[in-house]
């Protein structure tokens, strides 16, 4: 019995040792594994959007229409208020001021295709479709359908580690009294990426826009400040207005090679790529 | 451009902004070509409408001339219809030529056979004028 007894218990002393080796193993495993962080709620799920928030200031749901009235110029930000530039970018803008002056177009990347990004893609002579939820604000400018997001739903900017940065950028909005207060950065590095014509942005621009409704809902107006010190230096301020439009649903408008072929806005010689 | 096409003449123009994709900059606001020639193509798309038109220069040779237009959504505000010209139709176009001396511009009117006239107008949304 004796015996036995003593087998009994060194057979427990071996399976408890192999467990604790077992245990140890799976330890240091999971601790070689990246740590996930848990996923957060989409913007549309049911649980996200069901969460008790204050109620918006304004609902900005709407087709909205650059106002051009100011012309031409109207629809971007300078030259006027083109802050000091630095030395690079000074060279874009030097070069795109000669090709004027030349009856040149200096890189109108836009016209070949290349996403217009923010700020620009906002101030297009396209109507954009707004969608405001609880938890998000969805834009769809109908020029090559760009989307835009902006997060109200409390998510931070993405880990600049993780982001895939694009020509729209990263948005997250607060509310701050009537105003809505949007922060968008993670840009893309990408020398097709405009600002202004002849104003290159860089993944180091940062904008802060203002948003608010006035003229009883008619009109958007949003007051912008854009930072990107690898290419201005302080801060480069500007203020536009977006009028409602009500008889008009955005469709489908895509940038097409063999339409710009037949473009000679887009393939003339007069082009300085 | 007298010089180049016997279709074509030169008058002053103002520039009229409208949905475009690209710098309008490749354009000479301030001259006008009136091309008097034939339909080739009329195409109806999105961001651009365009249309193709065969002007006889001094020689009597056809050259081939390039029209560009806004979209769709303003010009069926302004009366257009995808099937409003047609290939082999007769038509005086007037546009503001492409700086670089090419065959083409942008829109400015069009006059049918008929003698009606077309323009891009309304040219904006949401104000006054887009009613």
């Amino acid at each position: 019995m004796i015996r036995s007894a003593s087998r009994r218990v060194a057979g427990a002393l071996v399976l408890a040792a192999g467990l604790a080796i077992g245990a140890a193993q799976l330890c240091a495993q999971a601790q070689a594994q990246p740590q996930t962080p848990p996923e957060p709620l989409s913007a549309l799920a049911p649980a996200n959007l069901s969460k008790s928030r204050p109620a918006a200031p304004f609902n900005l749901t709407g087709n909205w229409f650059i106002d051009n009235s100011p012309g031409i110029q109207g629809w971007l930000f300078g030259p006027a208020t083109i802050p000091k530039l630095k030395p690079e970018a000074q060279k874009h803008r030097d070069a795109y001021l000669q090709a004027g002056k030349e009856g040149k177009v200096y890189r109108d990347d836009i016209g070949a295709c290349w996403p217009a990004g923010v700020p620009i893609i906002m101030t297009r002579v396209w109507p954009i479709a707004m969608i405001q939820m609880p938890t998000a604000i969805y834009m769809i400018s109908e020029f090559m359908n760009s989307m835009r997001v902006v997060y109200l739903d409390g998510r931070p900017h993405t880990d600049p580690d993780v982001v895939v940065r694009t020509f729209n950028g990263e948005s997250i909005g607060r509310w701050d009294g009537d105003t809505l207060v949007v922060e968008t950065k993670n840009f893309i590095n990408d020398p097709h990426h405009w600002v202004d014509q002849g104003v290159p942005a860089s993944d180091e621009l940062r904008i802060i826009e203002r948003i608010r409704m006035i003229n009883d809902g008619k009109t958007l107006e949003i007051a912008m400040t854009l930072t990107d010190p690898k290419n201005w230096e302080g801060e480069w301020k500007g203020v536009r207005r977006w009028n409602r439009v009500d008889d008009h649903d955005i469709g489908e408008v895509e940038c097409l090679p063999d339409l710009n072929e037949h473009l000679q806005s887009t393939s003339s010689k007069v082009h300085v790529r | 451009m007298k010089k180049v096409l016997f279709g074509a003449a030169l008058v002053l123009a103002c520039a009229v902004p409208v949905l475009a994709h690209h710098s309008p900059a490749a354009f000479d606001r301030t001259k006008e070509v009136k091309l008097v020639g034939t339909v080739k193509e009329f195409r109806w798309q999105n961001p651009h409408t365009w249309i193709e038109v065969l002007v006889p220069d001094e020689k009597g040779k056809e050259v081939l001339w390039g029209v560009e237009l806004t979209s769709p959504t303003y010009l069926v505000r302004a009366g257009w219809k995808s099937n409003i010209i047609k290939p082999g139709d007769k038509v005086t176009v007037v546009v503001n030529p492409v700086r670089s001396g090419e065959p083409a511009g942008i829109f400015r009117s069009l006059t049918l056979a008929d003698g009606r006239v077309l323009t891009e107008r309304p040219a904006r949304l949401g104000t006054a004028d887009s009613k």
